[in-house]
């Protein structure tokens, strides 16, 4: 009976985890692993392969922070997270790091007890129609059925825009993006509305791609990035500054491939960034090559865009705003000194 | 052996010590006290822990609590409504739509699974070799795979078989299918149409005179009187000739092909056939299962005995085996009812807008309260089955076997 | 006189129209006009539909490969399921530590192969505590930290091995608590009464969906700041809750199929009420109810697809994140769905056969 019971008592023991509230920072590096919340499957921000193998924009960003704070890219735990229970996760400590394509509203950032570490995706809500409607624009949309994935911002969205423009529709709302996508190829729907991001996601999974066309109207802003719980500046700024870095990475043509290279040999500013000069590192409390470590096993920003949804991958967006602000976008990492 | 043991045990326990017998502890009445009175302050800590904790926990995360949301604007459209809806309404309506919704689908589900479990319950015992089979094959298919799979199957059957909106079904150019649903035309009342409504009224009396009179006459001289053709013809009929007289009072609002969509008309959604169908052949098979059961409970002494007195099969089905065998099913068809409502929950795969999907789904989702939010929506769902036991209950005591 | 002996006929031949195919078919399928039209029907249903059907399944299927590009044919893509085979059956459990998982496979079958096989008197020393330790044992096997082997942590178990496990070991844990209720339901106890009754219609009245939205969302809220209770963990409670509610209802029905003599007969020897309960009256209990705990546990086990809803990585799950990987986008959500069902009724199947023969072999004892 007292084995049973000490078999019983170790049992419970694996799921129970009391924290300290020493400060996230402390947390993920006396455990060793960073605890990343991201979504169950979404094309291109966060996926698993057929070996469990965890990819996508909103995966790297939980990478690049593990790889800044503890060296190692893959030491990260992933918790997928669905859209109802994602701040309750942040909010309880079960995860150290949100990054599943979040919207940085303003309440969210009010009144959840929650910060916004940044933007790694400019997205906005979109249309897909079929090329057989002819339609040009969404303002011929005019009693029209809508596919919608429930519980996002773009259930509100297209509400606000059918209102503001006097038309009516009607929303047929799906559980998730894959079958929102056999709602509107069977035809259930005239329109599907979702973030622009996961049109191109959509498309490529219709029988026909070229069957459907994505309209030019944007009819949200929908800034994507990484959520962080309130009241923790230093993990906030980790955060903050690992995006910055991949970005600042691009703009200072710092790769995987040549950080090595230009660690020791680059300007000053490149240096900077590598932490081969400067304080950097220290000053968020973190080791001299934190930004180092995480381009050269994440790669900067283009590279994660490339690899991830744009050319090099199966969606081929392209940059569009997520270019550097020199080159028409408006990505533009604060200065790094 | 084991047994005997303990025994011997208690004997050598409780014989000398009959003083420690008499002892408080000891009388069961005490003890009882005793052991209620640990579970209430258990009971007080458990729930006093929790709700201080919960308190603590949504200050420090400035969630916000009490029922201030039912008032203000929803926000967003819902797919069907029984009632009218707007974007700009309340979530206070929302609220009532999910439940309407709920029942809707729910009203849909117990009559059709029942008729399907009736039939195929009988179907086991048929002659025929494929129909028994295929009975077989039914209940055992669909009661062993998870109902959501099924859900998601027959919503995509439904949405790869219908026609697109321009190449519609229809007949007559009044009933249209296609793959936004089932178009019928909307009836509408014109003023002197409350006398059809008296005569269906008038009619529903009449055929509940005629059946008790029926009865009796049965008790009196055992003639059968054809009850339900004629409570049909009465209730077809009346209502028939008050149409007549009263010049035909309604006029029809046809469906019409307008844009993108019909309108006008009542349009069954389908995601609300996919659920429909669904449910009711999900539960259908348990309650063929729980028919074939009942009847297997009937002895087969009681279909010898009607076939010596000259009884039709189909009489001996329907006068002898069926009333006694609803003893055993009435029961079970309780408890499938009830978890045919509770199942209806999985319409959030499809996007049916019941209570679940819409209310504490999306509302849910752009407020965020969900402890208030939940326990509205297990609120109906416990009245929705509290209603289902207490009708099935009345219903059990009808057909339950009176003693004498 | 001789008694002139009795020589039976040799019997006759039964005649042709009773016997042989021919006469089955007329017996069994063409008896009466309803049946023959009945019939006609029912085949030529099966002619339209079976051949397309078999075609897309077997005939033009795509079977082998590993990405979506083998999957040129127009019938079903099975490569989508051989590709994501050990994320449907393993989750992301560490390919190296699989072991592990069939170990607390082999270990469950073991323990219930065990409970049939040994003799009355050792069943309930040896099953029951071993039935009660499997849980624990399972846990401390899969998590590794305190084996020593390598600490893997529950974001990574997932498939359908998590299914069963998880139905195994919320059933397991779910019995005494539903005894325990289903006393009290029974109790002469007020208070303790209506506590149970309260306990069960709660958890009997409340959609599994609603329950394990409360789980995943409001469960972690009950707990004081700063501690976090794992996912799984929560899951695992609630469904032990669901569970003892309905196994409470089972035992309910157990307790009154005990004849009255057994307990005047228990109370006539001096036993007290918890000897009573768990020498006399609990071994016939749990014997009368086996059929209805296999199907509570057959509704349990689907039950666990619906943990879907609160991205749990089962089986399921792992088929609709399998379908938005940017690699798979070709819409295999058909023949994930489909295999996903036959895996599920081959499962259920086979233990409602159980559940029957069990009935059946019950049933015999009780005749008269």
């Amino acid at each position: 009976m007292k084995k049973l019971s000490s078999i019983i008592a170790g049992g419970l023991a694996i799921g129970l985890t009391i924290s300290a509230q020493a400060g996230t920072l402390e947390d993920v590096k006396k455990r060793g692993t960073l605890s990343c919340g991201v979504s169950t499957g979404l094309a291109g921000f966060s996926q698993k392969d057929e070996k469990g193998v965890w990819s996508g924009l909103d995966v790297d960003v939980c990478r690049s922070v593990a790889a800044a704070v503890l060296g190692d890219a893959s030491k990260v735990q992933y918790k997928p997270l669905t859209a109802k229970e994602r701040f309750t996760a942040l909010q309880s400590g079960e995860i150290d790091i949100l990054s599943r394509n979040t919207t940085w509203t303003h309440t969210r950032d009010t009144s959840l007890g929650l910060n916004f570490a940044g933007v790694i995706y400019y997205d906005g809500t979109g249309f897909m129609v079929s090329k057989k409607l002819g339609v040009k624009s969404a303002t011929e949309l005019d009693g029209a059925n809508a596919c919608i994935q429930a519980g996002t911002s773009t259930e509100l969205a297209i509400a606000d825009y059918f209102r503001e423009n006097k038309m009516n529709y009607k929303a047929v709302t799906f559980d998730t993006s894959d079958q929102t996508r056999t709602g509107f190829e069977s035809g259930r729907c005239d329109f599907l509305v979702s973030d622009q991001s996961q049109l191109y996601a959509l498309r490529i999974g219709l029988k026909d791609p070229s069957a459907a066309v994505v309209l030019p109207e944007v009819i949200s802003k929908e800034p994507l990035g990484p959520v962080v719980r309130q009241n923790d500046d230093v993990w906030f700024n980790i955060v903050k500054w690992v995006v910055n870095a991949s970005i600042e990475g691009e703009f200072q043509n710092v790769t995987s491939a040549n950080a090595k290279d230009l660690r020791k040999n680059g300007n000053p500013g490149q240096k900077r960034l590598l932490g081969s000069e400067g304080d950097l590192g220290e000053k968020l409390g973190l080791s001299a090559d934190w930004a180092y470590q995480a381009i050269t096993q994440v790669g900067n920003y283009s590279e994660s865009f490339e690899r991830n949804v744009g050319q090099d991958s199966p969606l081929k967006i392209s940059r569009g705003l997520n270019a550097q602000w020199n080159k028409g976008g408006i990505l533009y990492s604060p200065a790094m000194r | 052996m084991f047994y005997q043991k303990t025994i011997e045990q208690i004997k050598t326990d409780t014989r000398p010590s009959s003083a420690g017998a008499k002892a408080f502890y000891n009388n069961p009445k005490y003890r009882g006290w005793i052991y209620q009175s640990l579970l209430l302050i258990f009971l007080i800590a458990f729930f006093y822990s929790i709700i201080s904790n919960t308190l603590s926990n949504m200050a420090a995360q400035g969630i916000k609590s009490g029922f201030g949301f039912m008032t203000t604007s929803a926000g967003f459209d819902v797919l069907m409504s029984l009632i009218p809806f707007e974007t700009t309404d309340s979530y206070t309506k929302v609220f009532i739509i999910g439940i309407l919704n709920t029942i809707l689908v729910s009203i849909i589900g117990v009559i059709c699974s029942t008729m399907l479990g009736f039939i195929f319950g009988i179907a086991y015992f048929s002659r025929n070799w494929l129909i028994k089979k295929i009975s077989i094959i039914y209940v055992e298919t669909f009661r062993n795979i998870p109902v959501i799979l099924q859900v998601l199957f027959w919503y995509t059957a439904v949405l790869t078989t219908l026609p697109s909106t321009r190449d519609s079904l229809s007949i007559g150019e009044a009933f249209f299918l296609n793959i936004r649903g089932l178009y019928i035309p909307r009836l509408i009342d014109e003023p002197k149409s409350f006398v059809v409504y008296i005569a269906i009224v008038i009619a529903i009396v009449a055929i509940f005179f005629l059946r008790r009179w029926a009865r009796k006459r049965q008790d009196l001289t055992g003639e059968q009187f054809p009850l339900i053709w004629s409570s049909l013809g009465i209730l077809l009929g009346l209502p028939l000739l008050a149409l007549f007289i009263a010049g035909v009072p309604f006029h029809f609002e046809y469906p019409e092909l307008k844009g993108f969509n019909f309108q006008g008309g009542i349009n069954v959604i389908p995601e609300l056939m996919a659920l429909a169908i669904a449910m009711s052949i999900y539960t259908g098979a348990f309650i063929a299962e729980a028919v074939r059961a009942g009847i297997q409970s009937v002895p087969h002494g009681q279909t010898e005995a009607a076939r010596s007195i000259g009884l039709k099969e189909r009489k001996i089905m329907s006068l002898i085996i069926v009333p006694q065998a609803m003893r055993v099913i009435t029961p079970m068809l309780n408890s499938e009812y009830q978890s045919l409502v509770k199942n209806t929950t999985i319409a959030t795969a499809i996007g049916y807008p019941e209570l679940f999907t819409v209310f504490a789904g999306s509302a849910l989702n752009q407020v965020g309260q969900a402890i208030e939010m939940m326990f509205m929506s297990l609120a109906i769902y416990f009245a929705l089955n509290m209603m289902i036991s207490f009708i099935m209950n009345q219903f059990n005591k009808r057909v339950a076997i009176t003693t004498r | 006189m001789p008694i002139k002996e009795f020589k039976p006929l040799p019997a006759q031949p039964a005649p042709v129209s009773t016997t042989g195919p021919i006469a089955w078919l007329k017996n069994n399928l063409f008896s009466s006009p309803f049946n023959i039209v009945a019939t006609l029907l029912i085949l030529s249903g099966l002619f339209l539909i079976l051949p397309g059907l078999i075609d897309w399944l077997f005939i033009s299927a795509n079977w082998t490969g590993t990405t979506q590009d083998a999957c040129v044919d127009d019938g079903a893509c099975w490569v989508f399921i051989r590709a994501w085979s050990q994320q449907i059956f393993y989750g992301s459990y560490p390919s190296g530590e699989l072991w592990r998982v069939n170990l607390c496979l082999f270990l469950l079958a073991v323990v219930i192969y065990l409970s049939f096989i040994l003799p009355i008197n050792l069943r309930n020393k040896v099953a029951i505590p071993a039935f009660l330790a499997l849980p624990f044992v399972c846990l401390l096997f899969l998590d590794g930290r305190y084996l020593g082997l390598e600490y893997v942590n529950t974001d990574y178990w997932g498939g359908f091995s998590l299914n069963i496990l998880l139905a195994a070991a919320s059933i397991i844990i779910a019995f005494p608590f539903g005894f325990l209720w289903a006393l009290g339901r029974r109790s002469n106890l007020p208070f303790a009464q209506s506590v149970s009754v309260i306990c069960i219609e709660f958890f009997r009245g409340t959609p599994v969906l609603a329950l394990f939205f409360m789980g995943s969302v409001m469960l972690p809220l009950f707990f004081p700041e700063g501690v976090t209770v794992d996912k799984l963990l929560r899951v695992w409670i609630i469904l032990i809750l669901f569970m003892s509610a309905y196994m409470a209802e089972v035992f309910r029905s157990g307790f009154q199929a005990i004849p009255n003599g057994q307990y005047e007969a228990a109370d006539s020897i001096g036993l007290g009420y918890w000897q009573k309960t768990f020498f006399i009256i609990f071994p016939q209990v749990i014997k009368v109810s086996m059929p209805n705990i296999l199907a509570t546990f057959i509704m349990v086990f689907k039950n666990t697809v619906f943990l879907l809803v609160i991205a749990v990585p089962e089986i399921l799950q792992v088929i609709l994140g399998a379908l938005t990987n940017s690699k798979w986008l070709g819409g295999h959500a058909t023949e994930g769905f489909l295999f996903v069902a036959l895996v599920f009724w081959a499962c259920c199947y086979s233990m409602s056969m159980l559940s029957t023969s069990i009935e059946k072999k019950l049933d015999t004892s009780h005749k008269h």
